[in-house]
């Protein structure tokens, strides 16, 4: 097993290494070079040709490509993303507070939404191909068709234009306190738990009907375990355990549709940030919260794995993977 | 697939028929609707915020008075065509790449997984927002980061699905009656899989479109004037509360094709023994 783990976790770093590559080589693809986002045209008709020779050396773009991205990378593992092109403030400070701001968020979605795909996903799939499932399944697919942002806009119209309970808009400041930000919250991670339960539940419940499948579960039956027990004993473990990577995945899936519902609402998050960061090309920033999301989702893969090889015994007992 | 076939499979249940009539109204719509309607898209055709129900213009106009329903009918296309172009290539060149990489295996199979991992742990979102600073937007950039994007996703399922017929008598005859291995993926392996990417291409094409107007919504896809459902219930955001059918009726009309998308792709799968809700993102 510990042979499995720590091939595993050496996956996981080749993956980081790949995606920190793809990630700076965003940069490399530009046309031009770094200096052509950060000096204006009217900059490059006034200064002298040895001023844009002195910046140049001071980003480092007389160096070849090799050395500054291990520059870079050696940076970004300890959270140095540079410094954005408009004042130079560290970008670890730009996207600090959005960042806490955004994973809060992400938290309250994941609590309130795992549970209860999982309560919707069983239930779905022990009544397989019967009314309840047929009615919920239906429901599920309309759930996951809309747009998060118009379902988030359509809460605006509702409860906020028609129904004036909430504000259309979050005017709070990025470095507000948390009892402030889970006040505003609710509208954004209601929005985004409904699309995303009714995805969730879809993957749960597949996982289930396969467990409600397996053989053990005959077995059980014919031995007289009383049903419940079989619910919840033997299919529920065997059905979510394979299924912690759709949750890695759904946790994946939460980037995009924070993202989006951060930019509905104006939750001063990560989301916003990063829009902000495309509309004014701070290439650095994109760069940063790029990665950071992707650390999350390998992450999160790698937690499910490793789970899965710990804790469920048919993997667990393969002795080649 | 005989032609009856294919009859009860898109009317095999209630569900599914509900999704394909409203996937064909769609297309229909934006296909044949500017037939109809006298305005231009980008046209002034009148006072600015007129209500839904205004003589001429049967569902208003906007904030500077262009026809809404022309602008509703047409504001699919452009997504429409996107979703599937990028789609179409996604599943084609992604499952070209993956049962290749099923049959071949070794190093190659290693490789290109790895790579397909790499892409598959950067959010869609952040990559989409990743090209845009380094292309610019614009349409042919937008189909292509619409493929790049869905084909890892693609290239997976469709590998899986190629490697439990690698090890099949069909395929160990062809290799032993001295067929090429490029013979062999084309002509023998491809069309088992065709089911598997029939339904990647309808789940990516259904994905495609939510991602082309939540990116567009964002001001990363589509750019204004050209009319889209995204765009067009972002723009309608800051008249909410003067003018809320800004918002309700592009979301309405994207909100009911994607439903329509999903019901029929979940209909087909189901048809062909696949779970449709397998292997999105």
């Amino acid at each position: 097993m510990l042979t499995t783990i720590l091939r595993r976790i050496g996956l996981s770093l080749l993956i980081l290494f790949l995606v920190s590559v793809l990630v700076f080589l965003s940069t490399e693809v530009l046309p031009g070079d770094a200096l052509d986002v950060f000096l204006t045209a009217d900059d490059l008709v006034t200064m002298e040709p040895e001023q844009i020779e002195a910046l140049r050396r001071d980003f480092g773009l007389d160096k070849p490509a090799i050395w500054r991205f291990f520059q870079w990378l050696s940076g970004a593992v300890v959270g140095d993303f540079g410094v954005t092109f408009i004042d130079e403030t560290p970008v670890s400070e730009v996207i600090w507070e959005p960042l806490l701001n955004s994973l809060l968020l992400g938290l309250v979605i994941t609590i309130i939404a795992v549970p209860v795909a999982l309560a919707i996903g069983s239930t779905t799939g022990y009544y397989r191909g019967r009314k309840p499932d047929a009615v919920v399944s239906s429901l599920a697919i309309i759930g996951y068709s809309i747009p998060d942002f118009v379902i988030g806009t359509l809460l605006i119209i509702f409860f906020a234009v028609w129904i004036p309970l909430f504000p259309a808009l979050i005017l709070v400041f990025a470095d507000a306190s948390v009892w402030e930000l889970l006040k505003v919250s609710i509208m954004p991670a209601v929005t985004v738990i409904i699309g995303h339960v009714a995805h969730l539940s879809r993957l749960l419940r597949a996982g289930f009907i396969e467990a409600m499948n397996c053989e053990f579960i005959e077995r059980a039956r014919l031995s007289g375990v009383p049903e419940k027990r079989i619910v919840f004993r033997h299919a529920l473990p065997a059905a979510v355990i394979p299924s912690l990577n759709s949750v890695a995945l759904f946790i994946a899936g939460l980037l995009n549709g924070l993202i989006v519902i951060e930019k509905v609402f104006g939750y001063p998050g990560l989301g916003l940030q990063l829009i902000e960061a495309v509309d004014k090309r701070e290439v650095h920033v994109v760069q940063a919260i790029t990665f950071l999301g992707a650390v999350l989702v390998i992450g999160m893969n790698l937690l499910a794995d490793l789970s899965i090889i710990i804790l469920d015994p048919r993997v667990r007992s393969h002795k080649n993977e | 697939m005989s032609k009856k076939s294919i009859i009860s499979v898109l009317t095999h249940s209630p569900g599914t028929t509900i999704g394909v009539a409203l996937v064909a109204i769609h297309l229909l719509s934006a296909l044949l609707g500017p037939l109809f309607i006298p305005y231009g898209p980008t046209e002034l055709a009148g006072p600015s915020l007129l209500a839904p129900g205004s003589s001429g213009h049967a569902l208003g106009t906007d904030v500077i008075g262009r026809d809404y329903l022309t602008r509703l009918v047409i504001g699919g296309r452009t997504s429409i065509f996107v979703a599937m172009l990028g789609a179409l290539s996604a599943v084609v060149i992604g499952g070209l790449i993956g049962v290749s990489a099923a049959y071949i295996g070794g190093f190659y199979d290693d490789a290109i997984m790895r790579i397909v991992d790499t892409k598959l742990s950067i959010p869609g979102v952040l990559f989409v927002a990743l090209c845009v600073v380094g292309f610019g937007r614009s349409i042919p950039v937008l189909t292509i980061v619409i493929a790049v994007n869905y084909m890892p996703g693609a290239l997976r399922i469709i590998r899986s699905q190629a490697l439990t017929q690698v090890p099949l008598d069909y395929v160990k005859s062809a290799r032993l009656r001295g067929e090429s291995k490029l013979a062999v993926i084309i002509r023998e392996l491809c069309p088992n899989v065709l089911e598997v990417v029939v339904v990647e291409f309808a789940l990516r094409t259904s994905s495609a479109i939510l991602a082309v107007s939540a990116l567009s919504f964002l001001g990363l896809g589509i750019s204004p004037p050209t009319p889209d459902w995204g765009l067009m219930v972002y723009e309608g955001i800051r008249q909410i509360y003067i003018a809320p059918w800004l918002v309700l009726l592009p979301a309405f009309f994207i909100s009911t094709l994607v439903i329509g998308l999903n019901f029929a792709t979940d209909g087909l799968a189901n048809a062909l023994g696949l779970d449709a809700a397998r292997g999105l993102y």
